[in-house]
């Protein structure tokens, strides 16, 4: 019984991150109808920079966060400027967007590798090894915290979403940017502006992750994924569907983990994907994002 | 006139949404049949239905007593039933003539032939001269007739058109509504075609269903159904009804254009222009 | 010719004749070293993998980034009958090509229910999971130490012959696959799927004979690479830098036209003899920026600079120009998965 409260409270702390990295992934989809593929290497290059800020400056990596998210703003704004940007929309620029943003995440890649050797890093603070004792059993202070911050970061998002008025313009575009540019809505800006900002939420995934696990360059193919099981499941623009799907997700996994010998426990996301696929294409709430 | 298509209480639920209401509907061999009414009356889900695109939530349709619906697009294409669709869909990828081939080639699993049946209906449907192009050169109207000759292809017995008149010129209008009989008259095709330009609908067809809110209201031949109040109520609402019924001849039939448009019924020869793309909901519609 | 089928152009035949010949008299024509000999080689079995590839990603528009699982998948089967068996070595082959089609189906046929990018992402997994699974599988592959294969004397320069056939006859099918009525629907397919639909194909049939006939070839190509090399491991065979490959050379080339992939693989053999010899550490970053700029200044790789320029000096006409950049561009109306829904975040 106390493992199996440990694997549920475990999951569901987690859920909090998957939350996040899923969160980034759906809301340029929803909005650019654009997959980035470049979000694994993001949340790669989050994780290193936060990484970078630590052993360079000491910054706990808590507390860079603003920074680390301020430079994943940037840069996915320059990735949308610089490269998005010239591609046509809609679906014969499908294809190619996702080439494109494969191609940027290989240069991240490599990027790493030359910066940081291709060896695996993590992130170590002084409290670290930490536990609070809740819901008895002993929680690592990093997942905690990982949750709080993914918690928080995600009402702000609902909030901002809904909300302000750039919030409003963004799913108002989302909905339909025809419409949106008759009503003196700057449709570009806009489209920037959901680039940079999801690709901040990959980089904060990418810092917070980095607290958790270990991590080397060619992380984030395996959280591309999870995040894209979760967009699927939980529906684009739901924020509950996320929350529910990111919290399924983690609990098959926590429990596959458990269950299954370790080679096959990379092949849990792909798995679920496929019953997902299977059984309800519509995502739990019905709200598809297939065809 | 035997019953070539019949649709049985034909439902369908979308969630909480019912968009078709258990319709009843008979096709008879070589007729034509208008289906009308307001937008959202679930016209289209009707077809889809017909031609196998989605399956009923209850309810089946016959193709000579045997069932196609619930099944795929193709089991309906082999068995004689094609659908046009409301926005055109050309294979962009491939030219005009390409385009009618796949129909010729997969309706029925005829590879053999199939350039030559392709030119055929080229000709037939004027699309000729624009064999080697992309549809993405045509016209609307030209798109509407090759998405005709590519569903003709198909060598259907019953052929769904969805508004395959509306939005183009008042020209082509009486060409595509010329076509229209031609195909039946010609080909010996039984037809069943949602329109909202009404002098096309009262012209073509024998007789006309109307849908409103996914139910069927009324039914009959063109001059009957547009004086039946339930129908001038679906489409103007109470008020007008109130007010129309009883007018003789041509003043008091609806048209599904803005409130601000005469609601007269063009008779034919006097003013072929058909009322184009009318999205606006009059009466208590959307 | 009654032979062949009506679809079959004269000018493509002799092209083909044309290059199966140059290929049979490069070694001597050129004075190859064996070196150079088996560098051919091997270009050979990468044109016939990248157009195999091509056949899913170009002709069906659902680019796969996982395909290193059926190229594994051959490869170690093929050496495991190869060393349990003492079959003639085409047989292991086909029976390697034959499992990784297998393969391709099983997960193949759920997955293409996404579409465009969402299929995408999903062959990252289905690689990624392969990989993991096949690397700790060590009574199939060895694990991390892999498998050798005897080594025969002059089977490599043998196989420069076996691997000229192999690059024909996919070249063969490739032209095929595009110009018969079956390539008609693929075409069809690939533009919008529904529409295709109600016109009476049966989409997930034709998807399933690509999944197939791709899967076997590139399974084929796993295991022709593991005769060739004596010596596999599933890091490598399984590894997402493989999948990339098959990508990369299908995009520089041209994804969707029907030789494109060939030109896409010659020189991506070259660009890799280059960079391992001069900036080993950069070939990652230098794929990435390849595919950068290909898909910003010519999404059709050098096909289409190859059209461009036809075109600009009147050797083909603007029409079709167009159509061929139409068949080749991948993605159409029904491509996007969510186009449907305007849901807002």
């Amino acid at each position: 019984m106390q493992r199996f409260t440990e694997l549920v409270v475990f999951s569901v702390l987690l859920a909090g991150l998957y939350a996040t990295m899923a969160y980034g992934l759906g809301l340029i989809y929803g909005v650019l109808r654009v997959v980035n593929l470049n979000h694994g290497g993001v949340i790669m290059a989050g994780a290193y920079l936060g990484w970078l800020l630590h052993e360079k400056f000491g910054i706990d990596p808590y507390l860079s966060i603003p920074v680390v998210m301020a430079v994943s703003f940037v840069l996915g704004i320059a990735i949308y400027r610089g490269l998005v940007r010239h591609l046509p929309r809609g679906p014969a620029g499908g294809v190619q967007s996702l080439l494109l943003l494969f191609g940027v995440w290989l240069v991240l890649r490599n990027a790493a590798y030359l910066l940081f050797t291709g060896n695996d890093q993590t992130i170590r603070t002084e409290y670290s090894t930490r536990s609070i004792a809740a819901f008895g059993v002993a929680l690592s202070v990093n997942r905690v915290a990982v949750f709080s911050i993914a918690v928080l970061s995600l009402i702000a998002l609902h909030l901002f979403l809904t909300r302000t008025f750039t919030g409003k313009a963004i799913r108002a575009v989302a909905q339909n940017a025809d419409s949106c540019t008759l009503v003196g809505v700057d449709v570009e800006r806009i489209y920037s502006l959901t680039f940079g900002i999801g690709t901040a939420l990959a980089g904060l995934a990418g810092v917070l992750g980095a607290t958790l696990f270990s991590f080397n360059p060619s992380y984030g193919s395996g959280d591309l994924l999870k995040a894209f099981v979760i967009v699927v499941l939980g529906g684009l623009g739901s924020v509950v569907g996320t929350a529910a799907a990111a919290l399924i997700l983690a609990l098959v996994e926590g429990f596959a983990i458990y269950w299954l010998p370790a080679y096959l426990t990379g092949a849990v996301g792909f798995v679920i994907l496929v019953l997902v696929l299977v059984v309800r294409p519509g995502g739990l709430f019905g709200q598809r994002v297939l065809g | 006139m035997t019953v070539i298509l019949r649709a049985e209480k034909l439902s369908k639920r979308f969630g909480g949404l019912k968009a078709v209401d258990s319709v009843d509907l008979e096709l008879s061999a070589g007729e034509i049949l208008g289906v009308i009414g307001p937008n959202g009356a679930g016209k289209t889900t009707l077809f889809s239905m017909i031609a196998g695109s989605i399956p009923p939530t209850a309810g089946r349709v016959l193709l000579e007593d045997k069932v196609i619906s619930g099944g795929s697009p193709r089991r309906a294409v082999r068995a004689g039933v094609v659908r046009t669709h409301q926005i055109v869909r050309p294979f962009q990828n491939l030219t005009v003539l390409e385009n009618v081939m796949v129909g010729a080639i997969y309706g029925k699993a005829r590879p053999l032939g199939a350039r030559e049946r392709a030119l055929d209906l080229l000709d037939f449907c004027a699309l000729r001269d624009r064999a080697s192009q992309l549809p993405g050169g045509l016209t609307l109207a030209g798109r509407k007739r090759l998405e005709l000759a590519r569903a003709l292809a198909t060598e259907p017995r019953v052929l769904l058109l969805d508004e395959v008149i509306a939005g183009v010129n008042p020209a082509e209008a009486l060409q595509m509504a010329d076509l229209i009989r031609s195909v039946r008259e010609k080909r010996g095709l039984s037809i069943i075609l949602i329109e909202h330009v009404m002098p096309a609908v009262m012209r073509l067809s024998d007789r006309v269903i109307v849908l409103d809110a996914g139910k069927k209201i009324a039914e009959g031949k063109p001059q009957q159904v547009v004086k039946d109040p339930r129908v001038i109520a679906a489409y103007l609402g109470e008020s007008a009804s109130a007010e129309a019924p009883g007018q003789a001849g041509s003043a008091a039939s609806p048209t599904p254009t803005s409130a601000a448009a005469p609601a007269s019924l063009p008779t034919p020869h006097s003013n072929p222009t058909p009322t184009s793309v009318p999205r606006k909901g009059p009466g208590g519609k959307q | 010719m009654k032979l062949l089928p009506h679809w079959v152009s004269r000018p493509a035949l002799a092209g083909l004749v044309v290059a199966v010949a140059v290929g049979a008299v490069l070694p001597k024509v050129l004075g190859l070293s064996v070196y150079s000999q088996n560098q051919v080689t091997e270009t050979f079995l990468f044109v016939a993998a990248a157009l195999a590839w091509n056949w899913m990603g170009g002709y069906l528009g659902q680019v796969s980034f996982g395909h290193s699982a059926m190229f594994g998948l051959g490869g170690f089967i093929s050496a495991r009958v190869l060393l349990a068996l003492h079959l003639p070595f085409w047989m292991a082959w086909v029976v390697g090509g034959l499992t990784a089609a297998a393969y391709a189906l099983v997960w193949g046929h759920p997955t293409l229910r996404l579409r465009g990018p969402y299929f995408s992402i999903a062959t990252i997994g289905v690689g990624e999971a392969t990989r993991l699974v096949m690397t700790y599988w060590e009574d199939l592959t060895g694990g991390s130490s892999g498998l050798s294969l005897p080594i025969t004397q002059g089977l490599k320069s043998e196989l420069y012959w076996w691997a000229l056939a192999l690059m024909a006859l996919v070249m063969a099918s490739s032209y095929a696959l595009r110009k018969s009525t079956f390539g008609l629907g693929l075409l069809a397919i690939k533009s919008d799927v529904d529409a295709a639909a109600d016109v009476g194909i049966s989409p997930t049939l034709m998807q399933d004979i690509v999944l197939l006939l791709s899967g076997f070839t590139v399974g084929v190509c796993g295991a022709f690479y593991a005769s060739y090399q004596n010596f596999i491991e599933p890091g490598d065979m399984f590894g997402f830098d493989r999948s990339i490959s098959f990508v990369l050379m299908a995009v520089i080339g041209g994804v969707g036209t029907i030789i494109g992939p060939a030109l896409g693989a010659v020189v991506f053999v070259m660009l890799r003899q280059y960079l391992i010899g001069s900036y080993p550490q950069l070939y990652l970053g230098i794929y990435g920026l390849l595919l950068i700029v290909v898909i910003l200044f010519e999404p059709l790789g050098m096909m289409g600079l190859f059209f461009r320029v036809a075109r600009r000096f009147g050797l083909m006409r603007p029409e079709l120009e167009a159509t061929l950049e139409a068949k080749a561009a991948v993605g159409g109306a029904a491509a996007d998965p969510g186009a449907r829904e305007g849901s807002a975040p």
